[in-house]
C-alpha cells in the first residue's frame, strides 16, 4: 500500500489496519495472560520436542497471579 | 500507539493495584495448600520449603505486574477498538468523559456481569480437571454479554430518542436469560468462605481500577492527538 493510500485510509476514519492489528493484540494478550497452559513454549520449541530447558508453565506461572485476580478461570 | 501504550499505562496500574491489594488473599490462600500438601505428606515442613517457596512467590509477584501491563495492552487494544469505532456516537461533549462511559459500559458488560454468574476465585477453589469446561463457560458468557450489547445497541439506534430504553431492557432481558441457561461453575469452594469474599472483593476493585483508568488515560491522550488522528 502507497504512503497516500494509507493516509486517505487513516483520515476517513479508522485505519481496518490498524484495527487488525490491535485485535490481534488483544487476542495473543488475552491468552497469554488468561489461558496459556504451557501452549506457547512447547509451540515454539515443537521441533526437536524439547523446550531447552524452559519449564513449559513458565508463561502460566508468571501470568498467574493475575490470572486468579482478574477472574479468569484457574486452580 | 496511544493505545497501546495508554494500555500499557492501565495495566501497569492495575498489576499495581493487584500486587498491594489482591496478593495478601493469593497469599493466604497459598497458605491453605502447603498445609494440605504437609497434611498429605506430599511435601515437609521445612526450612528449605519455606526458603525455596519464598523465592518462587517473589518471582511469581513480579508476573502479577508484568501481566498488568500484558493484559493492560491487550484489553487496551479492544478497548480501542471500540472506542475509535462508537467514539462519534458516544454521549457527552469531550474524549474523557465519552472514553470513561465506553469504559462503564465494557466494564459492566464484560466484566461485572460474566463476574456475577463466575465470580473470580482464590487458588485452590478451582479443579485443575474442570479449567478447559470453565474456560469456555467464562468466555462464551462474556462473548454472549459483549456481542449482546453491541446488538441491542444497534437496536436502540432504530427506536427514536425517548424510546431508546427498550434496546437497554432488552439486553436486561436477554442478559437474565442467558444467566440462567447457562450452567454453574462445576467446582465445589473448599477454601474459608470469608477469604473468598474478601479476594473477590478485591478482584472487583482491582479491575475496576484498571477500566477508570483506560477511560481517563486513553479520553486524554486521543483529545490530545486527535489532530494526528493516530491510532
Ligand atoms: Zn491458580
Amino acid at each position: 500500500m502507497s504512503e497516500s493510500q494509507q493516509i486517505s485510509v487513516s483520515k476517513s476514519g479508522v485505519s481496518k489496519l490498524a484495527i487488525l492489528a490491535l485485535a490481534l493484540v488483544f487476542a495473543a494478550g488475552l491468552f497469554v495472560v488468561g489461558f496459556d497452559n504451557g501452549h506457547i513454549v512447547n509451540f515454539v520449541f515443537a521441533e526437536d520436542g524439547s523446550t531447552g530447558g524452559i519449564d513449559p508453565l513458565v508463561i502460566h506461572e508468571l501470568a498467574h497471579d493475575m490470572r486468579h485476580a482478574a477472574g479468569f478461570p484457574c486452580h | 500507539m496511544i493505545i497501546l501504550f495508554s494500555g500499557a499505562l492501565a495495566g501497569l496500574i492495575h498489576g499495581t493495584v493487584n500486587f498491594a491489594i489482591v496478593e495478601p488473599y493469593l497469599d493466604q490462600a497459598i497458605g491453605i495448600e502447603n498445609h494440605n500438601l504437609f497434611e498429605s505428606g506430599e511435601s515437609e515442613d521445612t526450612p528449605e520449603f519455606w526458603i525455596e517457596y519464598e523465592g518462587y512467590r517473589t518471582w511469581q509477584k513480579s508476573g502479577q505486574i508484568l501481566a498488568g501491563v500484558i493484559l493492560g495492552v491487550s484489553m487496551g487494544s479492544l478497548f480501542g477498538i471500540v472506542f475509535a469505532l462508537s467514539r462519534n456516537s458516544l454521549p457527552g461533549n469531550h474524549d474523557v468523559k465519552k472514553s470513561l462511559i465506553l469504559a462503564g459500559v465494557m466494564w459492566f458488560t464484560l466484566y461485572l456481569i460474566p463476574f456475577m454468574k463466575y465470580p473470580a476465585n482464590p487458588p485452590t477453589v478451582g479443579d485443575g480437571e474442570t479449567i478447559v469446561l470453565r474456560a469456555i463457560l467464562y468466555l462464551s458468557f462474556i462473548a454472549i454479554s459483549g456481542i449482546g450489547a453491541i446488538l441491542f445497541y444497534k437496536l436502540s439506534k432504530k427506536f427514536k430518542n425517548n424510546k431508546k430504553f427498550i434496546s437497554l431492557i432488552g439486553y436486561g432481558v436477554f442478559i437474565s436469560v442467558a444467566f440462567f441457561v447457562m450452567p454453574e461453575n462445576p467446582d465445589e469452594i473448599t477454601a474459608p468462605m470469608n477469604l473468598v469474599n474478601e479476594f473477590r472483593l478485591m478482584s472487583v476493585l482491582g479491575v475496576s481500577s484498571f477500566w477508570i483508568s483506560i477511560g481517563v488515560i486513553l479520553g486524554l491522550f486521543w483529545n490530545r492527538f486527535e489532530s494526528k488522528k493516530e491510532a
